[in-house]
């Protein structure tokens, strides 16, 4: 090869060349009815990301979740959860709960490919919106459900609303995060030694996620059969989805997956460790790896690593409590910066070289913000939007050659769109939308 | 109605189509990150041919929790590993290289998640693979992508790396104390789903266009993603983000508090009649009206939050969790206590809606796992048989997708491009295994 892989690469899949490239999904024309919903709204996003025709429909007031946002900041009237989410979609308001808004919604219908809903079960069936009566207007028609339960199941009536912290709790995720209580201790002494939760909103985000990977599933099906059909994620089975090993483990031998602070319950080595000035992590699932790190800390003959055989034997339980507070001792004598440079040194002239450890700074989130590998590649070039001004949202994140995503815009207030959409689809003219917007129809 | 919809769903699921149905995948990957995405699409009926190197292949075959193995296999392999056919190939031989190469001519989709560079070292990179199939949709996953300063200087990667290096873990942790590790290897599979969510938009505008293309996916990228407020938050306030705990900072009140009993329950209440029904649970009607809590934007300000998270922590350590639970359905908030891995795998719902579902594997028995958790009523994706050793599919792949003869076969094996699991525990198969069960017949 003449050229060299990573500038070969760069030349055709760099983000500053995206808008030069075609886009995946720009036949495809999405109907987002999420509400109240982020799961909902992540998953349009991903198919607005690949330039589907997302038509966001909210009640005439807005959608509640764009109340949802740190602290309550506004960043030009709008919270930040849906600043970062709203982005490439059409804004367009429709009152659901009234037979001509939804009469407005089947001609729409007729016109989609995909509608994403997140209503309680029974909801959109009771309105003549389900997926039996869409399906009538529209064979194929793909129409994703996202809620806490699922669309059937004993508890799939149950009105419980769907929240991250929710379905963080029921996934049997949480109680398997956390710090674990100090011998001898109480809560009241460590109240933050607890079961806990996930900082960012991963138990809406990664079923979003899914639900467009099914949704795209479904659309390669009609690409073949011509056939649309019916999709549902249960929030909590979603994320439950990634607890890869406790449920296989628990089956075997009885034994529930508990908390296990920064150490790994299936791997070492595999943990945060405390610096002078921080934490890393570091990681070594192979013996030869955790072997470089003993010797990386000038542990080799002290700890007999060249007698070390196996890794199993570390995985104990017992093991790795009696050798992370041996590990820990070492690595609070240097700065995360040092013991990254050691790591790397040592894979170019260590005794195992090549073989070294992984370590890696555990950040702030400033700090990828400001890191110039990031920046580099894309990741936050500020937007440049005509309602919010330049806006710094994560993007980027799928680099391809043919067909990479683009963030065109990153927000749009409450019916922003109504005007363009509505007389592009329903050919409504402004007298029109005044009197549907009087009766509270829009 | 969706009841029809979706009746017998469970039972019907195995005599259904599955929607990827006649996707080939190669697979040249290990540990999480990369098989986790094939093991996707195979659960939605992709045919993966899962690539090792003999006789270890993947090292995702050690991670055993505390060393305890699941049917003699380390049990996150076989959860993420379903579905697939298995060759043991070593790509350091040029013959081994030739059969991928006959492989790949036949492939819509290869998966790899090795460091920038080396499936090229072997030959077998995507300007080579695009030579004989120009239609092929190439991934490879790893911790820094193709480009850019880390990937130049050719940095390990993994999950830890990935939650440290994102801000992710920093960001999931109590004020104060230390950044916490999830329990998830949450970048890996985060990282795989939206590889699949890539790979499947390249797909449709390969069937509109017929042309193939090459994704990069960094699962720190990936993962920043999904951190949706926190970079427009630190861009329009010049501040770090920062942890809370269980707190829920977009969301009040949503918390995780402490019971009565020592137990937990995560609870959230932030639309108007959630709040409501939430002050009226507590005995406390009049908060709901209370200038400080009385919407969601001034309820969610520093001060007002911790005011109101106070009174309900006040109040839940008064009440179990089953208590609150009760209180939240009969006054329309959410609350869930912390489930554990046990009650998700007995859980009535999960069961009843087949997402807990029973696994019947010749060689690896009985058991119960996740489902893939999109259900599809037209085409349900499914779990259909489990993980295998090394080059258990050798001769049915080479027979039966290449037509190779014995002897070539034979040929093969003797320069060592084809090769079969090591006798040792985690990588033989189950010791009850007749030498039989489960071999397929070309």
């Amino acid at each position: 090869m003449e050229q060299r892989w990573p500038d070969w690469i760069r030349e055709r899949d760099d983000p500053r060349i995206a808008h030069t490239r075609p886009e995946a999904l720009d036949d495809i024309t999405v109907l987002d009815l999420s509400y109240k919903n982020f799961a909902g709204c992540y998953c349009s996003s991903m198919l607005a990301e690949f330039g589907a025709k997302v038509l966001r429909i909210e009640p005439p007031e807005g959608d509640f979740i764009r109340s949802c946002t740190p602290y309550g900041m506004l960043h030009k009237g709008e919270g930040l959860n849906y600043l970062s989410e709203g982005r490439n979609k059409f804004h367009i308001t429709l009152n659901l709960e009234k037979p001509a808004g939804r009469e407005i919604l089947k001609s729409l219908v007729k016109q989609a490919d995909v509608l994403i809903e997140t209503f309680t079960p029974g909801v959109m069936d009771k309105w003549g919106i389900g997926y039996e009566q869409l399906k009538e207007i529209n064979p194929g028609l793909i129409f994703a459900s996202i809620t806490a339960f699922g669309q059937f199941g004993p508890l799939s009536q149950n009105p419980m609303p769907d929240y991250d912290n929710i379905t963080q709790a029921r996934s049997a995720v949480q109680s398997a995060t956390g710090e674990v209580l100090p011998e001898g201790k109480t809560y009241d002494e460590c109240p933050w030694a607890v079961p806990t939760k996930a900082g960012p909103w991963i138990g809406w985000a990664q079923p979003g996620t899914f639900m467009a990977v099914g949704i795209l599933a479904a659309l390669y099906w009609r690409g073949i059969t011509g056939e649309g059909q019916a999709l549902d994620v249960s929030t909590t089975e979603a994320y439950a989805r990634f607890d890869d090993y406790a449920a296989l483990w628990y089956q075997e031998t009885g034994i529930v997956n508990e908390r296990f602070g920064s150490l790994d319950t299936a791997g070492w080595l595999y943990c945060f460790a405390p610096t002078k000035d921080g934490a890393v992590f570091l990681g070594g699932l192979r013996l030869e790896m955790w072997q470089a790190f003993a010797d990386i800390l000038g542990k080799w003959d002290e700890w007999d690593a060249a007698s070390w055989t196996t890794l199993q034997i570390f995985m104990r339980k017992e093991e790795q409590l009696k050798w992370a507070p041996l590990v820990f001792a070492e690595t609070r004598k240097y700065t995360n910066d040092e013991l990254v440079r050691m790591s790397v040194e040592y894979a170019k002239k260590g005794r195992l070289a090549p073989i070294t450890t992984v370590v890696a700074p555990v950040c702030s989130p400033d700090e990828p913000m400001k890191d110039a590998n990031w920046l580099d590649r894309g990741m936050f070039t500020p937007v440049k939007d005509p309602v919010y001004g330049e806006v710094v949202v994560a993007q980027a994140q799928h680099k391809m050659t043919e067909t990479p995503i683009r963030t065109r815009w990153v927000c749009r207030p409450v019916g922003h769109d109504n005007k363009q959409i509505y007389a592009e689809y329903m050919k409504f003219d402004s007298a029109k939308l005044d009197e549907l917007k009087k009766a509270g129809i829009i | 109605m969706a009841e029809e919809t979706w009746q017998d769903y469970k039972e019907k699921k195995h005599s259904k189509p599955t929607p990827l149905e006649g996707i080939k995948v190669l697979e040249v990957c290990t540990l999480l990150l990369g098989p986790a995405g094939p093991g996707f699409a195979a659960e939605m009926g992709a045919e993966v041919i899962k690539c090792e190197i003999p006789p270890m292949g993947d090292t995702c075959r050690d991670l055993t929790p505390f060393g305890y193995l699941f049917r003699e296999q380390g049990p996150a392999f076989a959860h993420m590993n379903t579905n697939k056919y298995w060759l043991g190939l070593d790509l350091h031989k040029p013959e081994a290289q030739e059969v991928f190469k006959e492989l790949a001519a036949k492939a819509d989709v290869i998966e790899d998640n090795l460091r920038p560079g080396v499936m090229e070292s072997w030959n077998v990179g995507y300007r080579q693979i695009k030579e004989i199939n120009p239609g092929i949709i190439y991934i490879s996953k790893n911790g820094f992508g193709q480009w850019g300063q880390y990937a130049e200087e050719n940095r390990p990667s993994n999950d830890g790396a990935s939650q440290g290096f994102s801000g992710y873990a920093w960001l999931s942790s109590f004020p104060g104390q230390p950044p916490l590790k999830s329990r998830l290897y949450i970048c890996d599979n985060y990282g795989a789903l939206t590889g699949e969510l890539a790979i499947l938009a390249a797909l449709h505008y390969r069937q509109r266009t017929g042309k193939g293309q090459f994704i990069e996916l960094s699962q720190t990228e990936a993962i920043m993603r999904a951190m949706t407020w926190v970079w427009p938050y630190q861009q329009t306030t010049g501040e770090v983000a920062m942890p809370a705990g269980n707190r829920d900072v977009s969301i009040c009140p949503a918390d995780t508090f402490r019971c009565a009993d020592d137990n937990f329950v995560a609870i959230a209440a932030p639309a108007p009649e959630e709040f409501k029904g939430l002050c009226t649970a507590m005995g406390k009607p009049e908060l709901a009206d209370d200038p400080r809590f009385k919407d969601h934007l001034t309820r969610l300000q520093e001060d007002n939050a911790t005011e109101i998270l106070k009174v309900i922590a006040d109040w839940a350590r008064t009440k179990t969790p089953a208590e609150i639970e009760k209180l939240a359905e009969k006054h329309g908030f959410a609350a869930s206590h912390i489930y554990t891995t046990k009650e998700v795998v007995e859980d009535k719902h999960f069961r009843a809606r087949g997402f807990m579902t029973e696994v019947d594997d010749p060689i690896m028995g009985k058991y119960f796992d996740h489902e893939f958790p999109v259900m599809m009523a037209k085409t349900p994706p499914k779990v259909k048989w489990g993980c295998r050793p090394v080059g258990f599919d050798n001769e049915y792949v080479l027979k039966h997708t290449l037509g190779k003869s014995e002897d070539e076969i034979e040929q093969l094996y003797k320069c060592g491009a084809l090769g079969k699991w090591a006798d040792v525990p985690t990588r033989r198969p189950p010791s009850n295994w007749d030498g039989k069960a489960g071999l397929r017949t070309a």
